[in-house]
């Protein structure tokens, strides 16, 4: 009988475990359609690797990019099998808008707003049901709020040499220019039948003409970076605008002794035995001011300040942006100095701090708008068949109360205006209108030539744009980058609207 | 138990009684479920018509009456046999089948193309031949199998047979992108692996009903673990053996995973114990792992899975394609013809008839889609387990839980690797896929589970496990 007994034992419960098992398995199997289906599928369907976007790529029309007065920025070519590539009507403008190719895939604009310029639709509701439509594919136009006139004349103002122009609109965020050079020619990178002989060539290029230095290039600010400062130092109330330092006039011959290491200074022998305020400070650019403000700030302050304009972390913008930084926060000070010898050195824009150009747009449209930041923004408005989709004006906070920008708005106009500080800012002022400004020269150490820096808004009592300008190893910011800012200005508050 | 019954069938009454005097019986619930899987197919054809030509009308009117026809005569058949057999499985089977025809429609006609007498056959063509061909292998299995003793009493030849199939694909076997799985023999070509499960199944059920009492009651310790005797625990080492051999020789995972999933749960229901299924997942990771360490190719496998989207262009491609395809479809899917971009007149995933086709089935029916045909396969395994569980003794239990398994498990294995669950294996989604040898295979599968829940016929024999036990234990059995 125990043979029949084992044999016996009925298979139910071990069945129902088996079953159970493989439904438990099905089961996850429906989770893992679920996860792709819907979880992950606004970011597969959407991304550059996708079939329907690859299919799309090359029969729908994509979506073609305006400037701020209609202009046309690309554009679709049929090639002779009747696939569409991208046109652009000049090189001033690649930087910014990128380019779209087949063989290299996206960069810039044509990137970031891939989906929308392919058209895919965004928004889940419109996928689930999208096997209800006619249509899957509505390419939206991008209307910039760059201008093309202005782009071409900061292009064409930069030169043969390097640099980068940022022009905005603080009381928007607009950006109306950004330009970086040397520019290079995107239609050819589109263009199927050129495409691979440029490209090999912009890549080896020792000019490294496909990096976007207003947005990407970081750079040593020098005394352009005495802004945050300033806005660090009244923001946390350490100083006011008439505050004075008695080391500051016993320094100004042999330098101010911070543990050991002498903070120098050279610009201003008319002001040298004078006790100098904000607006003698910074008229004068005198660095032992500065380090003395920033001493005075503390690390911890002037990281946080500089990290409410965008430090720190990447900038949100409609292109890839490269981190700013006060300091490389290596020190065990506050803010990650390493001693009060780098936090007063970072003070005046010469220590571990690297910046964007875009940042220093920022810093500055800080200023001009009265210590309200605007997010930064190329795209206005999104049109397909669907309608127009408008992008708003966002603020990214208050920085520092407007009694405070104010302040460092009248020192900025005395650094343009005032009879000493016009030497250092030679042909940044717009005829008949008050301008600011603050001019840089980064040392960049060893024998190289410094930066040349220069920021600024007009007008200044009721600013509408706020400009960056920098010229890689061109000498004084006065000299050469002042008198680039004074051009554009002049040709966006006189030429433009 | 029918022990009575069983003494009492003398063995020349096993003779197959094929045609026997005509009783026809009507199956109302399959009519019905039929009717219906007939109504959502027409339903399919025409959104797949509209899709494509933009025109209102059945997408391939031929090519579905022919499927239905084939499905009321299976119908018809199996009323006029006048069997008492399940009548969910045909509907459940005939729904995938149906879907797997839409989608061969749908995609390039030119993925395959063969020449049967001289006239030339596209992808859909060539799957509506072979669909079918398996409604006809279900039903004549279905009908004609009354008596399981051909298959109880051989289960040693049925081994040496699959063995013996095994050796001739490695010795004689076509070489496929690296994997030698298709065996040629003349005109027609096939992969004997799809067989091979079968057979396996039929093996495992002969040797578990036997040795069931055995492996249940007698215990080996090993260390901690309590164990059955060691001796008979040799098929399961066997087993484990063939699996690898069939990684090294054909390099095929999938039919690995397949047999070694539908041995391990088969073991598990036959004897209740887990410290079996326990030794039996260490082996295979053991074995998983020296397999990775030796086979450039398998540990690709496992990268891919891992991540496949450090390489998607290259050896990702076809995986992350398979995610973007469900990602597009999202929740209610393209619609038929509606998804699968075409780059180059080409769709997305190159293996998609074979390898990748609930791939397509998400982009274009969604995951309500995707959820619908995973109930099915459950419906199928419900089935399949039910008739196990109500069959008369082990061997028919066991062989009719080992059929469903292997529906169950090689659904489960692909749809895994298509939804990056598992890695992905080259083995056939059942009753959808493209290709002969898999939907033959299956059909015999689901022809001998209808043949098996058929309670009106022959009681099965004596057990003859008494005999084994008698000799092992010098106890008699009454």
């Amino acid at each position: 009988m125990l043979g029949r007994t084992g044999a016996s034992r009925p298979l139910g419960p071990t069945t129902i475990h088996v079953a159970l098992l493989l439904s438990a398995a099905f089961g996850i199997l429906a989770g893992a359609a679920g996860y792709w289906g819907v979880l992950r599928a606004p970011e597969l369907a959407r991304s550059p690797d996708d079939a329907a976007v690859i299919a799309a790529s090359r029969t729908v029309p994509r979506g073609r990019i305006l400037d701020r007065d209609g202009t046309v920025l690309a554009r679709n070519e049929p090639d002779q099998h009747g696939e569409l590539y991208r046109v652009y009507p000049s090189p001033t403008v690649s930087q910014v808008i990128g380019y779209a190719s087949r063989i290299y895939g996206r960069a810039g604009l044509e990137r970031t707003y891939d989906a929308e310029l392919t058209g895919l639709a965004g928004d889940p509701l419109t996928d689930a049901f999208a096997k209800f439509g006619a249509e899957r594919f509505d390419p939206k136009d991008l209307t910039l709020s760059l201008s093309y006139d202005l782009q071409r004349a900061a292009v064409s103002a930069l030169g043969k040499r390097r640099g980068a122009v940022v022009m905005l609109d603080p009381r928007t965020g607009e950006v109306l220019a950004l330009a970086s050079t040397p520019t290079y020619d995107a239609s050819r990178l589109a263009d199927p039948a050129t495409a691979a002989a440029t490209f090999e060539a912009l890549r080896d290029s020792k000019a490294q003409p496909l990096l976007p230095r207003a947005t990407l290039g970081r750079y040593v600010p020098g005394s352009v970076f005495k802004i945050v400062t300033a806005i660090a130092g009244l923001g946390s109330g350490a100083i006011t605008a008439e505050t004075t330092f008695k080391e500051q006039p016993r320094s100004e011959r042999n330098g101010l002794l911070v543990e050991g290491f002498r903070v120098r200074d050279g610009h201003h022998p008319e002001t040298g035995s004078k006790a100098l305020d904000l607006i003698g400070a910074t008229e004068v650019s005198c660095n032992i001011w500065y380090a003395l403000t920033g001493l005075e700030t503390g690390g911890q302050a002037l990281v946080d300040h500089a990290a409410r304009m965008g430090f720190g972390a990447p900038i949100p913008f409609d292109l890839p942006t490269a981190v700013s930084q006060v300091t490389n926060g290596g020190g065990t000070d506050p803010g990650g100095f390493v001693d009060d010898v780098e936090l007063a050195n970072a003070s005046y824009g010469q220590a571990e701090t690297f910046v964007t150009p875009l940042q220093m747009a920022l810093v500055v449209g800080t200023v001009a708008n009265d210590g309200e930041l605007m997010r930064p923004r190329l795209v206005t408005a999104l049109t397909g068949r669907s309608g127009t989709r408008s992008i708003a004006p966002e603020s990214m906070g208050r920085v520092l109360s407007s009694t405070d920008a104010r302040a460092i708005n009248a020192a900025m106009v005395k650094a343009v205006e005032g009879p000493l500080g016009r030497r250092f800012t030679t042909g940044a002022k717009v005829s008949g209108v008050t301008t600011a400004g603050k001019s840089g020269t980064a040392e960049l150490g060893g024998s190289g030539e410094p930066h040349s820096w220069f920021i600024g808004f007009a007008p200044a009592d009721d600013p509408q744009v706020a400009i960056v300008v920098l010229v890689e190893q061109a000498g004084r910011g006065g000299e050469v980058a002042a008198p680039i800012a004074g051009r554009l200005l002049t040709r966006w508050l006189k030429g433009g609207e | 138990m029918t022990a009575e019954a069983g003494r009492a069938s003398p063995r020349v009454a096993s003779l197959p009684r094929v045609l026997g005097p005509i009783r026809p019986r009507p199956r109302w619930q399959e009519l019905r479920l039929l009717v219906l899987v007939a109504l959502a197919l027409g339903i399919g054809s025409v959104s797949l018509g509209a899709t494509m030509t933009g025109t209102f009308a059945l997408h391939d009117p031929w090519g579905l009456g022919i499927y239905l026809a084939a499905l009321g005569g299976a119908h018809v058949a199996q009323v006029l046999a006048g069997r008492r057999t399940d009548q969910i499985l045909l509907p459940a089977v005939a729904m995938l089948g149906g879907i797997s025809l839409l989608l061969m429609e749908r995609l390039p006609q030119d993925l395959v193309v063969q020449r049967f007498f001289g006239a030339s056959f596209g992808l859909a063509e060539v799957q509506l031949i072979w669909l079918v061909g398996a409604i006809l292998v279900a039903t004549t299995v279905s009908i004609v199998v009354r008596s399981d003793n051909w298959l109880r009493r051989y289960k040693y030849t049925w081994a040496a047979v699959g063995v013996g199939l095994l050796l001739l694909t490695f010795v004689l076997g076509t070489e496929i992108n690296g994997q030698r799985l298709t065996l040629q023999i003349g005109p027609v070509s096939g992969q004997p692996s799809e067989l091979l499960k079968v057979i396996l199944v039929v093996f495992l059920a002969g040797y578990l009903s036997e040795n069931r009492a055995l492996l249940v009651e007698q215990d080996t310790w090993l260390g901690p673990l309590r164990l059955p005797p060691l001796p008979y625990l040799a098929p399961m080492v066997a087993m484990w053996a063939i699996a690898l051999g069939i990684v090294v020789v054909q390099r095929d995972l999938g039919a690995a995973l397949l047999f070694f999933g539908v041995f391990l749960a088969l073991l598990y229901a036959a004897t209740g114990r887990v410290s079996l299924v326990v030794v039996g997942l260490v082996l295979f990771l053991l074995g998983s792992a020296a397999m990775a360490n030796l086979f450039d190719h398998i540990r690709t496998r496992i990268d891919i899975w891992i991540d496949p989207f450090s390489d998607p262009l290259g050896a990702g491609y076809q995986v992350i394609q398979a995610l973007h395809a469900f990602a597009r479809g999202g929740l209610l899917g393209m619609g038929l013809g509606g998804g699968l971009p075409e780059i180059g007149g080409r769709p997305p995933i190159p293996e998609i008839h074979t390898d990748f086709p609930l791939a397509a089935l998400g982009e274009e029916l969604g995951i309500v889609g995707v959820v619908a045909i995973l109930g099915i396969y459950l419906v199928i395994i419900q089935r399949g387990l039910r008739i196990g569980v109500a069959a008369a003794d082990d061997f028919r239990s066991l062989l009719a839980i080992g059929l469903a398994l292997v529906i169950g498990i090689q659904a489960f294995i692909i749809a895994a690797g298509n939804l990056k669950v598992l890695p992905l294996t080259g083995v056939t989604l059942p009753f959808i896929s493209y290709g002969g040898s898999s939907l033959l295979a299956n059909a015999l599968v689901i022809g001998l589970l209808l043949a098996l829940s058929d309670k009106g016929v022959e009681p099965p024999p004596r057990p003859t496990a008494s005999s084994r036990w008698r000799r092992l234990t010098r106890r008699g059995p009454d």
